[in-house]
């Protein structure tokens, strides 16, 4: 083999690297975040059911903990980022 | 039968309606004909906008994001100015709207940091976060506008150039709190104001016995934790709005930039952009009150 096939054959695989690694990254990064969220959301709309008057400051808490739980989820993407553009 | 009411629209607003859609269809066209050949040379450089290089500082330094931000405070000095203006006992809309802001601001200080003290001071810091961070995500990409280019080459002895290039009319808007230098600033800043108040509300003993609590095994967790605070309080906001722009540059491609961006935007700038800004200012009353309380 060449010096320019092998070459070809290096660039190649780097690529399918980078894509596959991003990907996974982001598949497996988003996986607690939407559970944390939806558990978030599921308690909130129970404790909306149960005391309606409250339903005003438990939305603006919900929303708090939502972006807090979104945090990792947030470092996936950035982490995907880095490898596709920045590598 | 009775009348329907009707809100009248005047004959200015109107023709300053006409003007900017007559604006926006011709930044479309000429969008189309300058179009980059594909979004992966727009893509390709994003990483570049917020990676510190080497070479002098004028390179190192993001040139949009300080016309941004003088953008932004344009627009809240503009505000504060045409509300100071007509203010009076009986408010105007605009000054009802500050003042309902300013209230809802100040009932969360108030309801976590009881002391009337601190509260103040916490309550300007917290609004003016809130105040520059609203305002920048959505000036960060309702009108498509100008944008910067960077992109990095390697030289022939192994050094990298920086070229930087401007954009106009091909990408949104770039929002400020997009780049990280902006958001680790303020971060840092709540910080370092969340243990001077310590200092001052708990004495310095105190305060320094509050790192070797329950027990002084636990002093190096107890500093990582305080070290950690301003790392995931920047790196929620940057990310955001990052993530929000570069999916934004990606899906508008397909429409040739022309009408997608606001629609988008709604979500990305407005919707994640005010519960982010919301959220920003929230954890700083919480660092701050995690200290004096």
């Amino acid at each position: 083999m060449d010096q320019e096939s092998t070459k070809l054959i290096a660039d190649a695989i780097i690529i399918a690297g980078k894509a596959i690694g991003a990907g996974f990254c982001m598949g497996i990064g988003a996986i607690s975040p939407g559970i944390g969220e939806g558990n978030i959301g599921a308690h909130a709309m129970d404790s909306i059911a149960r005391q309606p008057e409250l339903a005003n400051s438990i939305t603006t808490r919900m929303l708090i903990a939502d972006a807090v739980a979104e945090t990792t989820g947030i470092y996936a993407l950035l982490i995907a980022f880095l490898i596709l553009f920045a590598l | 039968m009775p009348e329907k009411k009707r809100r009248r629209i005047s004959k200015k607003t109107k023709i300053q309606l006409t003007v900017f859609l007559i604006v926006y269809v011709t930044i479309g066209i000429i969008n189309v004909q300058y179009l980059p050949k594909s979004p992966s040379d727009i893509l390709g450089n994003v990483a570049n906008r917020w990676i510190v290089g080497t070479g002098p500082w004028y390179l190192r330094i993001n040139p949009m994001t300080i016309i941004m931000s003088l953008a932004v405070l344009t627009v809240i000095i503009w505000f504060a100015i045409s509300v100071h203006k007509e203010y009076s006992l009986i408010p105007t809309r605009k000054q009802a709207f500050a003042e309902s802001l300013m209230d809802f601001v100040y009932d969360i200080v108030q309801s976590s940091i009881p002391d009337e003290r601190f509260a103040r001071s916490t309550f300007m810091i917290a609004t003016t976060l809130f105040l520059y961070i609203v305002v920048s995500n959505l000036l960060g990409g309702v009108i498509p506008g100008i944008s910067v280019d960077v992109t990095k080459t390697i030289g022939e002895n192994g050094e990298i150039i920086r070229n930087v290039k401007f954009i106009l009319f091909s990408d949104t808007w770039f929002a400020p709190t997009a780049d990280l230098n902006t958001n680790l600033t303020y971060a840092l800043m709540v910080l370092v104001i969340s243990h001077y108040f310590g200092i001052k509300a708990k004495g310095f003993k105190a305060w320094l016995k509050s790192f070797i609590e329950p027990v002084p095994f636990l002093l190096p967790l107890n500093i990582i934790g305080e070290l950690a605070k301003p790392i995931s309080h920047s790196m929620r906001l940057f990310g955001n709005i990052t993530g929000g722009g570069v999916l934004v540059l990606a899906l508008s491609y397909f429409v040739k930039y022309m009408f997608l961006p606001p629609v988008l935007w709604g979500y990305f700038g407005i919707f994640s952009g005010l519960i982010q800004a919301f959220v920003f200012s929230t954890l700083t009353v919480a660092y701050i009150s995690a200290q004096v309380g």
